[in-house]
């Protein structure tokens, strides 16, 4: 991923949530770009970004101190579903993790969104022994 | 991914350090701040990197497949003295950046910005550091009768109108420029360090990736103020405007693609395993994602127009310049073409031409004054073509130019 992808995935996101929110992810491009550049992925079909997914290698998070591999926002075009391309961009963020010295991958999903459930299940991620907790209202 | 860090022997480093106080002063400051603007990112350090995961073997050129090589005098003799003079202009690059944003930075009025620049300008700090590395940990004397501490003193030596490439003697007119010439300058050098990681010589190429991943941020800096700023232009904010980004683009563009060199040449750097990409190649690629920069600016400009229910005007929409446009360099070094490729026959009406396509500010410029003169003496006959493209700032020697007694003189009689 690189900077000339922020607005190809600001259009992916719209398309997906209805929403066109530059600044969010200007703001979340930047941090991957700055921290490690060859982490987060793009999937192009036809020289055109169709998918992406970011994430990078980070430890000490919530006592768990083991180099983790964070997957934490992507995005497919859905004109552009039904061609393995989450897949694909999963296994390529994968490989750089344990190249980076990650042994294992984390991320977490809603209850709402059983489609990326049944996705990251299908990739191999089981429930996690950790608990999310939330206060609402703070 | 593993990488194995250096410091440059002390007389070195201190030169740098000691080059940093006059020219980078506000180097300390990004320490300073570091946990504000970049919470949890590994602090910076100021080391040569080298990525120890590289093949071992030339990727490209007459010996291909053959290992690379980890000293100069293993280099065919031609080989050695073209990387040697990459090196140096490169490092004059690194060092050549940091004094021209140094000049303008404290103009940001963003402070976000404003620190983003910053972190760029440590980065190449460390970038001029790595190249004096690769000049003072190997033997050059095979190629050069230069002492390593002489090229170190004459890379610190150089100041703004004395570096290698004219980009980097360009004075900047505003932070307008800081982030403009990250936007474009820096693009050419993420494709120089990307051709240079093909090369034969071990030690350059395996300082290329580390270099690489900062330069990702660099290009960040340059593209992400830009899409907020041609955000505002469509806001109707009057302090930012896309005929001011236009003008910069202007001003900035051709000088890029001067750093590749002579559209035409180059093939003989890539048979020689230096590069795996001769001048003109990269140059279209450059051209190419250039345009796509500026395709991604102007949506993001036209999708705020339309939140506001405002008409867009094409003529706002950000454009790339004619690559013949304001060249002094290359195939169309001195020819009058307009920024829309238009040519002209009269010099007064070109210089019409640039004073109305060209920042205000840069107008007054010494090098807009000299690419005129040098202009007007070639369309009148009085000099050749090869004269006027000689006649840019070059490589020049201005040692001793420290302002204090702790000079970079000093480190030269200390190393000696």
């Amino acid at each position: 991923m690189t900077e000339l992808d922020i607005e190809s995935i600001t259009q992916i996101d719209e398309r997906v949530t209805g929403t066109y929110r530059p600044e969010v992810w200007e703001d979340r491009a930047a941090y991957y770009i700055r921290r490690d550049p060859d982490s987060s992925q793009v999937a192009e079909v036809d020289g055109t970004v169709v998918g992406f997914m970011m994430g990078e290698v980070r430890g000490g998070e919530f006592g768990m101190n083991e180099p983790t591999g964070w997957v934490e926002f992507f995005g497919v075009d859905p004109s552009a579903r039904g061609r393995s391309l989450g897949r694909r961009l999963l296994e390529a963020l994968l490989a750089h993790f344990r190249e980076r010295g990650a042994q294992v991958a984390r991320t977490m999903v809603q209850e709402k969104d059983a489609e990326i459930a049944g996705f990251l299940s299908a990739m191999g991620f089981k429930p996690a022994k950790v608990v999310p907790l939330e206060r609402r209202p703070l | 991914m593993s990488e194995r860090t250096y410091e440059v022997p002390k007389p070195y480093h201190d030169a740098v350090m000691h080059w940093q106080k006059h020219n980078f002063p506000d180097y300390p400051l990004l320490s300073q701040t570091w946990e504000k603007y970049f919470p949890t990112d590994q602090p910076f350090c100021l080391c040569a990197r080298i990525q120890e995961s590289i093949p071992d073997v030339q990727p490209v050129g007459a010996h291909a497949g053959e290992p690379r090589s980890l000293r100069p005098a293993e280099l065919e003799p031609e080989a050695a003295r073209h990387l040697l003079a990459i090196i140096r202009a490169q490092a004059s690059t690194e060092f050549g950046s940091i004094q021209q944003h140094q000049a303008t930075l404290e103009r940001a009025n963003d402070d976000q910005d404003k620190m983003w620049v910053l972190r760029v300008m440590a980065e190449e700090l460390r970038h001029g550091y790595q190249m004096i590395h690769l000049l003072t940990s190997a033997d050059w004397s095979s190629v050069s009768d230069a002492k390593p501490v002489d090229m170190v003193e004459e890379i610190l030596s150089m100041r703004t109108g004395s570096h290698v490439l004219a980009a980097f003697n360009l004075e900047y007119d505003s932070f307008v420029d800081n982030v403009i010439f990250c936007a474009f300058i820096d693009r050419v050098g993420k494709y120089q360090l990307t051709m240079q990681k093909a090369s034969c010589y071990r030690p350059f190429a395996a300082s290329m990736p580390p270099m690489l991943r900062e330069e990702a941020f660099h290009l960040a800096t340059g593209v992400i103020p830009m899409r907020r700023w041609v955000e505002k232009a469509a806001s109707g904010d009057p302090l930012i405007t896309m005929a001011t980004l236009q003008r910069a683009v202007n001003k900035w563009f051709g000088r890029g693609l001067e750093m590749f060199g002579h559209e035409a040449k180059g093939h003989e750097i890539v048979a020689l395993g230096l590069k795996d990409m001769a001048n003109g190649e990269a140059q279209d690629a450059y051209i190419d994602e250039c345009g796509k920069m500026l395709d991604d600016l102007n949506k993001r400009h036209v999708r705020a127009m339309e939140a506001r229910a405002a008409t867009v005007d094409e003529a706002d929409l950000l454009r790339l310049p004619h690559p013949r446009f304001f060249r002094r360099r290359g195939e169309p070094a001195f020819q009058m073409i307009a920024v829309d490729g238009a040519p002209f026959a009269d010099v007064d009406a070109y210089v019409r031409h640039l004073g109305a396509v060209l920042p205000e500010a840069y107008l007054a410029s010494r090098d807009v004054k000299h690419y005129v003169e040098t202009l007007r003496k070639l369309v009148a006959g009085q000099i050749t073509i090869k004269d006027a493209i000689k006649s840019t700032p070059h490589l020049a020697r201005v040692g001793g130019a420290c302002p204090c007694s702790n000079s970079v003189r000093w480190v030269v009689e200390d190393a000696a």
